[in-house]
């Protein structure tokens, strides 16, 4: 407990300091060359009326454990030349627990207009805003919609140990353009990520967690004005380590032996579209995202397949400097199977245990050019079950779920 | 002249006075060690986007203006408003796919920075003074 006043106090501090400082990027040289400096933090407040959402215990009073904060440096070495890095720590309920990330730390090099170089660890690039996920300042929800980006999954698809070629392609102006990313590498999850949690309620306690990844994602900026689509596409080979306590989910003895996890199959299809009008008030954004793992648990003794669809549709608009309002309908369902004894899933997706419907509307207020606040409201029909995360935890439900769910989200924020 | 044809013409007028007023608001500059004369707004478009990071062969660093009629109408030719113009730069500081150009309060203090700074690309109102730099012809 004092820890984590603690920590909260330095959140706080960071966010003071951050106002103080004028809320200017910093800028100094080195050897000639100018480095720059930012840094943004949030802190959040949630209260729901029924389950305890996100791995928070937001029911009752609520919950302010939903803090996060990073900062970068980055550094033109040449002309073509950048490199740079940022620190991330966030502590949301059970996720994060204020263990600081190495969210990204990378050299680019921009060899021409079609065809550049980027390397180290990378933020993944993935529909509309998998690799702005974690930025509050750029969006006008408190949370994303979280059936195709969520908070407590995070880790899954951010970011990549490893390079990516990117470049930008113009056939003919008439065509618009061609904005693409390949890349491969090595996926590594916090284990203190939404996906160890869950397992911890089968007596398994993950010590790592990832393994090659590659795809790529093709953006077409069309000749219609402000409407850009895309698709984005991820194959990977996932293995979990830890260890095990056959006691609490396989009835043996209560003991501690290695466990492993492995994926035969899995990977991500995303499709996405986005509009926003020449004044840039009014945007309206949709994705649809397919996720495919096909595993085997308990070192090889199950098989389970997991096949979540999600989507969601979003719209926002700019009333003045100061207010943005927004709303969307976020979709997710979960069709799992896997042969592990008593596990059976509910036959529909109509099922609160199979889905997440939420509808969300926020208003987001822009105090000062560095400084805002959010207030979002979120009407949520299903739980979607225990055999995936899904912003719904049995630890912090030990009295079971109800269908639905009703809550509130308050979060400000500051950058520089 | 009929109804009609005044209405024609008066929408004309509102169709050219803008774009009249839109060049003669901005005028491109550049550092002189940029070779290009020229540039489409495509490019340019694309250099500030940091999408391009060269023009006619020579390395450029784009310069911002923090507001003011130059800035304006050098946000028309983006296509973004200032908040999105914001944004989409913070997406790629924070994503660690770019940087924050620099940005300077006045006319005066991007012309200044444009002469001294090589590959520097900026823009400044169009009866602005800006010795020591070269206007880009914007095609």
């Amino acid at each position: 407990m004092k820890n984590m006043l603690c920590k909260g106090i330095a959140a706080a501090g960071f966010l003071a300091l951050a106002s103080t400082i004028g809320l200017h990027a910093q800028e100094f040289r080195v050897f000639s060359r100018t480095v720059q400096v930012h840094g943004f933090g949030t802190q959040g407040f949630v209260h729901t009326g029924e389950n305890n959402w996100l791995t928070m215990n937001t029911t009752n009073v609520g919950s302010g454990e939903f803090t996060d904060f990073g900062a970068n440096a980055t550094v033109p070495l040449f002309d073509k030349v950048r490199v740079g890095a940022q620190i991330y720590e966030h502590n949301v309920g059970q996720l994060g627990k204020w263990h600081p990330q190495l969210d990204w730390a990378s050299a680019d090099y921009k060899f021409k207009t079609w065809l550049s170089f980027r390397g180290g660890k990378v933020k993944t690039a993935m529909g509309l805003y998998n690799d702005t996920q974690d930025m509050d300042s750029l969006h006008v929800f408190a949370l994303l919609p979280q059936s195709v980006y969520p908070i407590d999954m995070r880790d899954a698809t951010l970011a990549h140990l490893g390079g990516d070629l990117y470049g930008t392609i113009k056939p003919e102006k008439k065509l618009g353009s061609f904005g693409y990313t390949l890349y491969g590498g090595d996926r590594r999850d916090s284990i203190y990520g939404g996906y160890p949690y869950l397992l911890q309620i089968h007596g398994i306690s993950m010590q790592q967690y990832g393994g090659p990844v590659m795809g790529g994602d093709l953006r077409w900026n069309t000749p219609v004005k402000g409407f850009t689509a895309g698709t984005s596409y991820v194959y990977e080979i996932i293995t979990g380590t830890g260890q095990l306590n056959p006691s609490i989910a396989l009835g043996g003895p209560n003991i501690v032996v290695p466990y492993k996890e492995w994926s035969n199959n899995d990977f991500m299809n995303q499709y996405y579209g986005t509009w926003s009008s020449r004044s840039g008030k009014l945007r309206l954004d949709s994705e649809y995202r397919r996720y495919w793992r096909d595993q085997d648990i308990f070192s090889g003794q199950f098989w389970v397949t997991t096949d979540v669809r999600s989507w969601y549709v979003a719209g926002s608009y700019g009333i003045n400097k100061w207010l943005e309002v927004g709303s969307y309908y976020s979709y997710f369902t979960n069709n799992w199977n896997c042969d592990v004894p008593g596990q059976i899933p509910a036959p529909s997706a109509s099922s609160p245990d199979r889905h997440v419907y939420d509808k969300a509307v926020t208003a987001r207020i822009n105090l000062k050019n560095y400084w805002y606040a959010k207030v979002e409201g979120h009407f949520m029909d299903g739980y979607a079950g225990f055999m995936y995360p899904d912003g719904f935890y049995p630890q912090v439900n030990p009295q079971g779920l109800k269908p639905n769910t009703n809550g509130v989200v308050v979060r400000t924020g500051m950058y520089f | 002249m009929k109804y009609t044809q005044w209405l024609l013409l008066a929408g004309a007028v509102m169709l050219i006075v803008p774009l009249s007023l839109r060049a003669a608001d901005m005028k491109v500059i550049a550092n002189p060690s940029v070779s290009a004369s020229a540039v489409s707004a495509d490019d340019l478009k694309d250099v500030f986007l940091e999408n391009k990071d060269s023009l006619g062969g020579s390395h450029v660093d784009p310069v911002l203006e923090k507001g003011g009629p130059a800035h304006e109408a050098f946000l028309k030719v983006l296509g973004k408003s200032d908040a999105a113009l914001q944004t989409y730069y913070r997406s790629l500081v924070f994503s660690g796919k770019g940087s924050m150009p620099k940005a300077l309060a006045s006319d005066a203090e991007v012309a200044a920075w444009v002469a001294k700074t090589k590959g520097a690309v900026g823009y400044v109102s169009g009866d602005a003074s800006a010795p020591g730099t070269k206007v880009l012809e914007v095609k």
